[in-house]
């Protein structure tokens, strides 16, 4: 039996969680049949849950809740909450916990300073999930600090990757490169730029590698490249020393390793090479494990979108096997005629899609459910992106090629 | 090939992914048999050669000084297009 995570970090809605669900029924009805008629509950959890931030919310909402339920009836999926972050929101768990005393977790192990911690929970599952034990954990940053608690998380997870002695790896892409800026000075939150830099210290005392690489298109947007010397160099004289602003490309050519990549809102998917290689997947080259990318947001509000589209160009250009779904409020990215005044020295994300259609490792789908429950649909002349529902989504996560020698598969919320 | 190297976009000052996009929308837009030209820096040059071509383009470049090159796409005829 194999396993998988999933890391969520922001609020969970009703309709994410449900097709959650439906893709572990997808699983377990349709992959492994078998798990459902034992009685014996596999002795290894299957799927687990690593809920932090405002996504504890939902463990409490009633219809996230019910949802919740259906998925702990599936066999071997269990959850483990972050302590620290239920208290400091006063959620309780105990109508859940009392129900599923074994699978739901409401505390976290020590760490080495004696506290209890979540991210020791999480890089703990992480190197178990892999095999052999990896040396180096990655974090994807896509958030501004202070605005948004999850750069705390992002230090406080690599700190724990420390602990277990592993190497780390900080990208820092849209605003996640404003958790790089330096002097930063807050009074009433955690100083994330000291946090950053206390790991690189923390990380040199254990004779530990730590990198952090920020997206130079990003950075320059930003006005953090000082100096760019047009050859993939940007220099900045504003962000801390151990900020490298680099060609996306640079950081894309770490994702081609097999290491666990963790974020905000991610998942992790173990490959097993089983039957003929789905339709859906394509064609492959390379071992880099194969990229998921959900576009969940609306296309113009805020970057994600484009961002995420933009990543998707850069890891198949670098040869790694790429699936962009839209889902959620993803879907508005593909309805209607999408029109910028003519003059405009920009694009619209309809010619983006366009555009890129029929690259080299890179499939784009939209996940009909989405569509339909928006009373929307998806404007025809999109014919590079292919239509999917429940079942078409459980193969793209669970199904992989025989050519893809990597073991898992990482699905990135954007 | 344009002789007015001022009337050939130029994508120097665009990202490694802006400029695929662009180009990419460049050679959609572009008449059957007609040649895209662009102006790159050397560093774009590496995204550009390996990956058209191996998509069905001929793709030639000339140097115009250290830091400049001129890029010039065609599709081949058999070529399964990017």
């Amino acid at each position: 039996m194999t396993s998988h995570f999933f890391l969520l970090g922001t609020s969970i809605t009703r309709e994410r969680l449900s097709w959650i669900e439906e893709n572990l029924k997808f699983f377990f009805v349709k992959l492994y049949p078998e798990t459902l008629r034992h009685h014996a509950k596999p002795k290894d959890n299957v799927f687990t849950f690593l809920i932090t931030g405002d996504a504890l919310y939902s463990l409490h909402e009633p219809e996230t809740q019910q949802v919740w339920e259906i998925i702990l009836l599936l066999p071997s999926v269990k959850i483990i909450c972050d302590r620290q972050e239920l208290d400091l929101r006063g959620i309780s768990v105990e109508r859940l916990k009392m129900k599923y005393p074994e699978q739901v977790i409401d505390y976290n192990s020590l760490s080495i300073n004696g506290q209890t911690s979540f991210w020791r929970d999480v890089v703990k599952i992480a190197r178990q999930h892999e095999q052999p034990i990896p040396s180096t954990i990655g974090y994807l940053h896509l958030e501004s600090p202070y605005m948004h608690r999850s750069s705390l998380s992002a230090v406080q997870c690599l700190a724990a990757a420390l602990e277990v002695q592993a190497d780390i790896e900080f990208y820092a892409y849209l605003d996640g490169v404003h958790s790089g800026h330096m002097s930063q000075s807050p009074t009433e939150f955690d100083n994330i730029g000291k946090g950053l830099e206390d790991l690189v210290e923390l990380a040199s005392k254990r004779n530990l590698r730590c990198q952090m690489l920020a997206c130079s298109r990003c950075a320059a947007a930003r006005g953090y490249s000082t100096w760019d010397d047009g050859q993939g160099l940007v220099i900045s004289t504003c962000t801390i020393k151990p900020f490298k602003i680099r060609n996306i490309n640079e950081m894309i050519a770490r994702f081609d390793r097999n290491h666990l990549i963790l974020g905000e809102n991610v998942a992790s998917i173990q490959l097993v090479k089983k039957g003929k290689p789905t339709i859906l997947a394509g064609s492959d080259k390379g071992n880099a494990p194969p990229i998921t990318i959900l576009i969940t947001r609306s296309p113009y509000g805020t970057e994600h979108a484009f961002g995420a589209l933009s990543f998707a160009i850069a890891c198949a250009h670098n040869g790694i096997q790429t699936n962009v779904i839209f889902i959620e409020d993803g879907v508005y990215a593909l309805t209607g005629t999408h029109q910028l005044s003519k003059d405009t020295q920009y694009f619209n994300l309809q010619e983006v899609i366009n555009a890129i259609a029929g690259s080299e490792n890179l499939q784009l789908y939209v996940f009909q459910p989405s569509l339909q429950q928006r009373g929307i649909a998806k404007n025809r002349e999109m014919t590079a992106v292919l239509d999917i529902g429940v079942a078409e989504l459980g193969q793209l996560f669970f199904n992989s090629l025989k050519s893809v020698q990597a073991n898992h598969q990482r699905i990135l919320f954007f | 090939m344009t002789a007015d190297k001022s009337k050939i976009p130029d994508f120097s000052g665009f990202t490694c992914t802006n400029l695929m996009i662009r180009l990419k929308m460049l050679l959609k837009n572009a008449p059957t048999d007609s040649v895209v030209e662009i102006i790159v820096r050397r560093d774009q040059t590496d995204m550009i050669e390996i990956p058209f071509s191996r998509t069905g383009y001929d793709v030639k470049i000339l140097k115009l000084d250290n830091n400049l090159f001129h890029v010039t796409l065609q599709k081949r005829e058999s070529g399964a297009g990017s």
